[in-house]
């Protein structure tokens, strides 16, 4: 693809942006907030997202230490489920289930077919199942470790990570991105636990919003999926409890996680009903036109394979109008009518 | 886009059993012919259509696939009100997602239509050398509960025609037979498209024609 001279002018302005605040004995997370906003840079996402996440301090004198803290505690835990001793007691229906969503998670990556990456994700997920009972391993949590993942480990190595050679990376490397992918998608699940308890009741509730948000935008759309008989559920559920990440290249979930991050962790499902809200009306003029069971599996398998950075790009500023747009007024998204 | 909708019967079918059996690639075998090792856990439900013939009548099957994992549950279970017929899937390499059979008649008696079609498909018969569950017991078992049975490969594609065959022409004889019962007047099935068709009820005339059955 051809770049301009002034796309890599301002690329090279921003990235130097990002060092200077990342330079600071305390980073100012408004500013780093903003920046991240517009995309983070590869070389520098790694850390980044370690400090949007809440991950590392923002004090700098502090890192070190809580990330050594923090990758003891993990080791920990590995070493209590996953030691010769240890591993008589694992619960094996949730090995089971783990172990065959990881076989099938991202398998036109060849990163995911390694199978040293393989247990090092199972083992993240298990541990996180049994220390949230409430919830513990819901099918689609598999695809929120990855993108943790990939980031963490693309610092570690000199080439695409995506094709890398596993058998040239450390096992302490590895074990450090392990570590900092599990504290990292903790974070990002504590924010969203109630869309995987029983009834997954944050997903349902975000169904109803996106419902009532997509009258008010796109009334035509709205009435023609009630002509039709199409329920918002049978094709967002699995938008909200895998954050799009079925719809969309890892890459392009990569580059949208620098926005979501940036919005504020707390803030994620909000932002991401505004998100897919967009993604929906992306498609209303072709979707008008079609009829129910065209409908459904139009976006079963929404055409995004060969969408970039701009596309997700032009989606978060769609978002973000909405947001604005609606969201400081949430009365104008209050449910009257429940049964609407 | 495609608007074949040129039936005389539209019958909705969900497809349900432990995660991992195999539902979704018996799915995309019978409506695309395609089979994916390594195809992506279901998330909630999908869906997709093939359109056969039965005693010279158009059938349509609108078939949902859905997610094996139980938290899934309280979501999938509402996709069994209106099904017509049930495949109920576990695999023959693995004993468990037999056992589990029983949980998921239980489901369907919960949640489900009284007179749903139900076939009991053990899938994964190429895995000869890892058989676990016999054709034997698992026969014995669809007898004593009224299921009809059959074995599946998705994979090399054995039975699986004839295993959506069977089931859509038991659901057709079963309402037709209604149909007859119910006498032309109370709306024995019509010839015209969009007609969604419920045990129930042997004509759903509520629905409208062109939109989905649930």
């Amino acid at each position: 693809m051809l770049v301009s001279v002034a796309e890599l002018n301002s690329k090279a302005i921003r990235f130097k942006k990002f060092e200077a605040l990342l330079e600071q004995p305390i980073v100012d997370m408004d500013q780093l907030k903003k920046l991240s906003w517009m995309g983070v840079p590869e070389e520098i996402r790694h850390t980044v997202w370690k400090l949007l996440m809440g991950y590392l301090p923002t004090n700098s004198t502090l890192r070190e230490k809580i990330l050594a803290q923090k990758r003891g505690e993990y080791d920990d835990y590995v070493q209590q489920q996953f030691s010769d001793e240890g591993k008589a007691g694992l619960d094996q229906a949730l090995v089971h289930q783990i172990h065959i969503d990881i076989l099938r998670t991202n398998s036109n990556i060849p990163l995911y077919q390694s199978t040293v990456i393989q247990e090092s994700l199972e083992r993240i997920l298990y541990i996180w199942a049994i220390r949230h009972p409430a919830s513990g391993y819901v099918q689609g949590i598999n695809d929120l470790a990855t993108p943790f993942y990939q980031v963490f480990l693309q610092s570690c190595v000199s080439d695409d990570v995506e094709r890398t050679d596993v058998s040239l990376i450390s096992k302490e490397t590895l074990n450090q991105v392990e570590a900092d992918t599990y504290w990292c998608l903790t974070r990002l699940l504590d924010g969203i636990q109630d869309n995987y308890t029983h009834a997954q009741p944050g997903i349902q509730r975000q169904i109803v919003r996106m419902k009532e948000l997509i009258n008010r935008i796109d009334g035509q759309l709205y009435a023609h999926f009630q002509k039709e008989g199409v329920e918002f559920i049978q094709f967002a559920f699995r938008w909200m409890n895998c954050l799009l990440m079925r719809e969309l290249p890892l890459k392009s979930t990569i580059r949208m996680w620098d926005s979501y991050q940036a919005e504020g962790i707390e803030a994620l499902s909000e932002f991401h009903l505004y998100v897919c809200a967009a993604f929906l009306v992306k498609w209303s003029a072709e979707l008008k036109k079609m009829e129910f069971q065209d409908i459904i599996q139009f976006l079963q398998a929404a055409p995004t394979a060969s969408w970039g950075d701009r596309d997700i790009e032009l989606l978060l500023s769609e978002a973000f109008m909405w947001k604005a747009l609606f969201g400081s007024s949430p009365q104008h998204l209050k449910n009257n009518n429940p049964n609407q | 886009m495609s608007k074949d909708d040129e039936y005389d019967y539209l019958f909705k079918v969900v497809l349900i059993g432990d995660s991992g059996v195999g539902k979704s690639n018996l799915l995309s075998r019978f409506t695309r012919n395609e089979f994916n090792l390594d195809s992506k856990s279901t998330i909630g439900v999908e869906f997709a259509t093939r359109t056969i013939q039965v005693d010279g009548k158009t059938i349509k099957a609108q078939i949902w696939d859905t997610a094996g994992q139980e938290r899934y549950r309280a979501i999938t279970s509402a996709y069994y009100r209106g099904a017509v017929g049930a495949l109920l899937v576990y695999d023959i390499a693995k004993v468990s997602s037999y056992e589990n059979v029983n949980r998921w008649l239980k489901e369907l008696r919960d949640h489900a239509d009284s007179n749903i079609q139900i076939m009991l498909v053990g899938n994964k018969s190429d895995l000869k050398h890892l058989r676990a569950v016999s054709t034997e017991e698992a026969k014995n078992f669809a007898a004593e509960n009224g299921l009809t049975f059959i074995e599946t490969s998705a994979l090399d594609s054995s039975n699986v025609e004839p295993a959506f065959q069977k089931i859509l022409t038991e659901i057709y004889r079963v309402v037709s037979n209604n149909a007859l019962k119910a006498g032309e007047s109370a709306g024995a099935p019509k010839v015209n498209a969009g007609t969604t068709i419920t045990l129930n009820n042997a004509v759903d005339t509520s629905k409208k024609p062109s939109g989905g059955c649930c």
